[in-house]
């Protein structure tokens, strides 16, 4: 392999880097798998050594030691860090071979490494670990996941299309359920194979039917994990995954109520009609479950303005107290902590700093991310552990129903629903939809935890068609929303034109509603805002920003992200190639002595001379050329921004800020302390008492104004002075006192590959990386 | 049609509302106009007066019911699956036609384009009392900045169009009732 790097040159260097990443994924794989069982069998070896130690310490002095092995002792954090190391290491693996990762997605991908790490375990240690136990899969590694897909949950279309999901997710599973339960069933009846060993009459109905429930079930992790990398339009992404979510609920009855069933061995009308209830039960006590502990959160973030650096913590502990508690309760856990995360997010994210704001939100798709990893890689390992009955006609009758069963039910409900739809499902959509019910872990924990006595067979059924649908139309759905021809997301940012004419046509909206007579849509929303308005946000927002209109505050955030954009675009390009001779905390001095050089280190001071004036002048402009020359060679992964077509806007928009804030500086500039520059620095050209707007890096939207200039004089630290007239906007608070500048830029930038940006209260998702 | 081919005839000019607006006009007579509601949920609404104006033709008093129902035309939800030949006038309710509607509730003096102050008394009927001129006056700003591609300090009807491409406008302008 590296005797052919030489005569091909530029080509061969990009080919063997990615036989390099082959070659170090697979190293990483042995090494692992490896270790893992050095360490399992060091810890049988140390186990038979406990033994003897004992009765040797009576009869000779031992030696000092210096060197010893202690393994027992931190085993279990050792190996769930490992584990964890492993399953991190694999996605760097995978996003280091683009081609591999833009073919296969990467559920595939983890779930063979899986398959591959379980086999190597397997034969080095002859016994696996049961690594994915229920416990470690529904307390530890399905939480994160569905916060993460919670608290971004895009509410407006969520909520628009709330008719369509429910149908989707209750009828749809239970049509699933009953389909796939009661065709197994008859065909176990009816086949007859001689070559198995298992006589499949003897599956009973009702566990045929507690199989139905557990593999009719849409999975959100499998959902996510393939629909984020196709960019489907907004609509199917929605309805697929707010299915998938809803699911649980019905998934959870219908399992317990089997599982009953199969214990007491009767059925009767009365048990139906509890059933019912207890779905009904179910399903909304999650919800207020989650709505309950999402209201605490709101209220306690209320008060955590002396405590910035727990806010995320309250966050992520009443979140998943609300998945605890809806557990307990044998209520939908899934819903519990959709619903806690969906209703805290609007109150919380007022109340927080943006730095928390961050934090949760790189916690979280950190979190989920890791998780998500795991259990595919789980699913791989659990896979070679476990026994397996291979039953062929079993096996291929459970794949081919649920496929047909899919199909049915979308195309049936799909019927229905579309004559209460203002804009109907075409055929692509349901194709899409039918074609991304993908099961998942949920269905094989599930299967985990059954006690039947064909949990056997039933467990490689599950296996066979988690494996089906996550490899075959996981891989396949790609190329086939490319060759439909399914809209795509549209990736544009939100601009405040479009804030503010979505809420035109609402009041337009209601208005024509209310002359129509019709209580309609708008109407039941118009009076949920006010009550909103009026009452709620009251009691759960600190402060003043409970009364800020949302259009206000988006505003505000706009503006934020604006700033900071321009700065980093702008003027860290400069700053950056000089800033290691600049700022250190000692060199600073209070006064320049030394004449202004054209060297843009010695400028970095807040006291300004005519001469200093001349440099900024200077500056600004070249940064303004930088600017552009620099966001019209993009690079995902060397900038930040993405100037794209529709971001052509925004870069017209910053410039000529750009440009009105150089003409200011120089209007300023001569007579007025270094005062006016910074109060004034974002002053209409030519307007007396113009409006500033002020704005804080401790809040995400809000307009309270930060002490700047006290900040620089007292603060000897703060360097960046000039492309500061611009970066005002986003001086963070006291705490960063002393930080210097380079380290401002990273920690209020969103380094990596962020395609977009979470919104407020109604809409837009983030597109998770 | 046969039925109701007697009671468009009640109706003044019912055969060409039906044709211009693609939907039997004297069913409309049943929409429950309770004045005292209506006029309180409308004063309450911020752009109620606008809402109104928009029925009434410019210039005249009264509303009669062939402008009424061509108003409320534009709300009807969009059919997709429609052929259309080309010598049939663009129905009401198309999404251009919707958004065309929309921005005539902006654009008072009918020159074709949003200027600032009317975004701004817009935002002022919108926002109000709620937060102060100054940051009116930068939202509007920062609007038609990001909108003005001809520098002329107004909102096109395409510029208007183009911001609200991500919005589904046939779901958003659609009132179920109509159909």
């Amino acid at each position: 392999m590296f005797s052919r790097m030489a005569p091909r040159g530029r080509s061969g260097l990009g080919r063997s880097l990615a036989e390099l990443g082959l070659l170090l994924l697979a190293i990483l794989v042995l090494l692992d798998g490896t270790v893992l069982s050095l360490e399992a069998a060091t810890s049988s070896e140390i186990d038979t050594h406990e033994g003897k130690p004992g009765t040797h310490k009576n009869t000779s002095k031992k030696s000092f030691p210096v060197l010893g092995i202690k393994y027992d002792d931190v085993s279990v954090p050792f190996e769930i860090s490992l584990w964890v190391l492993l399953a991190s290491l694999m996605k760097l693996g995978f996003h280091l071979i683009p081609r591999l990762s833009n073919v296969v997605p990467e559920s595939c991908l983890l779930i063979s490494v899986g398959l591959l790490v379980g086999g190597i375990l397997k034969l080095a240690r002859d016994e696996v670990p049961p690594v994915l136990s229920d416990r470690i899969f529904f307390l530890c590694l399905l939480p994160p996941i569905i916060l993460d897909a919670g608290y971004f949950l895009p509410i407006r279309p969520f909520v628009e299309n709330i008719g369509t999901i429910l149908m989707f997710a209750v009828v749809g599973t239970l049509w699933n359920a009953f389909f796939v339960g009661g065709l197994i069933y008859a065909v176990c009846q009816i086949a007859q194979d001689k070559y198995s060993e298992i006589d499949l009459s003897n599956i009973g109905i009702l566990p045929c039917l507690l199989f139905g429930s557990i593999i009719s079930a849409v999975d959100p992790v499998a959902v996510l994990a393939v629909f984020e990398e196709i960019h489907i339009n907004e609509l199917l992404h929605i309805l697929v995954f707010g299915e998938s979510l809803l699911n649980d609920a019905v998934t959870v009855v219908l399992y317990h109520l089997f599982e009953e069933f199969m214990e007491s061995g009767s059925v009767s009308a009365v048990d139906a009609i509890l059933g019912l209830v207890s779905f009904l039960i179910v399903a909304l006590g999650g919800v207020l479950v989650g709505a309950f502990y999402g209201i605490l959160a709101a209220f306690t973030s209320r008060f955590t303005s002396h405590t910035r650096v727990i806010e995320p913590l309250f966050v992520f502990l009443y979140s998943y107290m609300a998945y605890l508690s809806a557990e307990v309760f044998h209520l939908s856990g899934i819903m519990s902590l959709i619903a806690c995360g969906a209703v805290m997010r609007p109150y919380v994210e007022a109340n927080i700093s943006h730095k928390s704001h961050t934090t949760i939100k790189y916690f979280l798709k950190m979190w989920s991310s890791v998780s998500e990893t795991l259990i595919f890689i789980f699913l791989g390992v659990a896979t070679v552990e476990g026994e397996h009955h291979w039953n062929w006609v079993f096996l291929t009758s459970t794949v081919v129903l649920c496929l047909v069963a899919r199909v049915i039910g979308v195309v049936g409900l799909t019927y229905i629903i579309n004559k209460f739809r203002i804009v109907k499902l075409t055929t692509k959509d349901q194709f899409i939809i039918a074609y991304g019910g993908l099961r998942g872990a949920i269905a094989f924990s599930l299967g985990f935890i059954l006690h039947s006595e064909h949990k056997k067979i039933f467990l490689t059924a599950i296996i066979t068609v988690i494996f089906f649908t996550v490899f075959v139309q996981g891989m396949t759905i790609k190329p086939l929303v490319e060759l439909l021809a399914v809209k795509k997301k549209h990736e544009a940012k939100r601009s405040i034109n479009e804030e503010i004419h979505t809420r035109f046509l609402d009041h337009l909206l209601t208005g024509i509603e209310d002359i129509c007579g019709h209580y309609g849509h708008h109407h039941w929303k118009n009076k949920l805002n006010r009550f909103n308005k009026k009452y709620v946000k009251k009691i759960l927002i600190a402060g003043d920003r409970s009364k800020e209109p949302q259009l206000i505050a988006f505003y505000h955030k706009l503006e934020m992200k604006n700033a900071i954009q321009m700065v980093e675009s702008g003027g860290g390009s400069k700053l950056n190639s000089t800033f290691p001779s600049t700022v250190s905390m000692q060199n600073i001095q209070p006064k320049i002595h030394s004449p202004p050089s054209a060297r843009p280190s010695e400028r970095a001071l807040p006291q300004l001379t005519k001469g200093r004036e001349e440099e900024i002048r200077q500056i600004l402009r070249t940064n303004l050329q930088k600017t552009r020359q620099r966001l019209q060679s993009y690079n995902r992964h060397t900038l930040v921004v993405d100037p794209d077509e529709e971001g052509f806007d925004d870069l017209i928009l910053k410039k000529r800020r750009m440009m009105e804030l150089d003409w200011k500086v120089c209007k300023t500039s001569s007579h007025k302390s270094s005062n006016a520059i910074y109060s004034q620095a974002y002053v209409k050209p030519g307007a007396e008492n113009v409006p500033t707007i002020k704005i804080d890096l401790a809040s995400p939207q809000s307009p309270d104004s930060v002490r700047l200039l006290d900040e620089v004089v007292q603060d000897q630290g703060l360097t960046m002075s000039l492309p500061s007239s611009s970066s005002r906007a986003y001086k963070t608070s006291g705490k960063d006192d002393g930080r210097d500048q380079q380290k401002l830029l990273r920690c209020l930038s969103d380094p990596g590959p962020d395609v977009d940006d979470d919104e407020d209260y109604d809409d837009d998702e983030p597109v998770p990386t | 049609m046969g039925s109701s081919r007697s009671s468009l005839r009640r109706v003044p000019d019912g055969q060409q509302l039906l044709q211009e607006t693609g939907c039997e006009p004297e069913r409309w007579f049943c929409l429950g106009l309770r004045s005292e509601d209506l006029e309180a949920e409308l004063s309450e609404n911020p752009i109620g007066d606008r809402i109104v104006g928009a029925f009434f033709q410019p210039g005249q008093e009264t509303v009669d019911f062939p402008s009424f129902v061509r108003v409320l035309a534009h709300f009807r939800p969009t059919e997709k699956n429609r052929t259309r030949d080309g010598v049939q006038p663009e129905p009401a309710n198309s999404r251009n036609r919707k958004l065309k509607f929309a921005f005539q509730l902006y654009d008072q003096d009918r020159d074709g384009k949003i200027s600032r102050t009317e975004l701004l008394q817009v935002l002022r009927e919108m926002l109000g009392l709620q937060v102060t001129e100054e940051q009116l006056q930068s939202i509007a700003e920062r609007a038609i900045q990001e909108a003005d591609l001809d520098r002329d300090d107004a909102i096109c009807f395409d510029k208007f169009r183009k911001s609200l491409e991500k919005v589904d406008i046939d779901h958003k302008m659609s009132v179920r009732f109509l159909e």
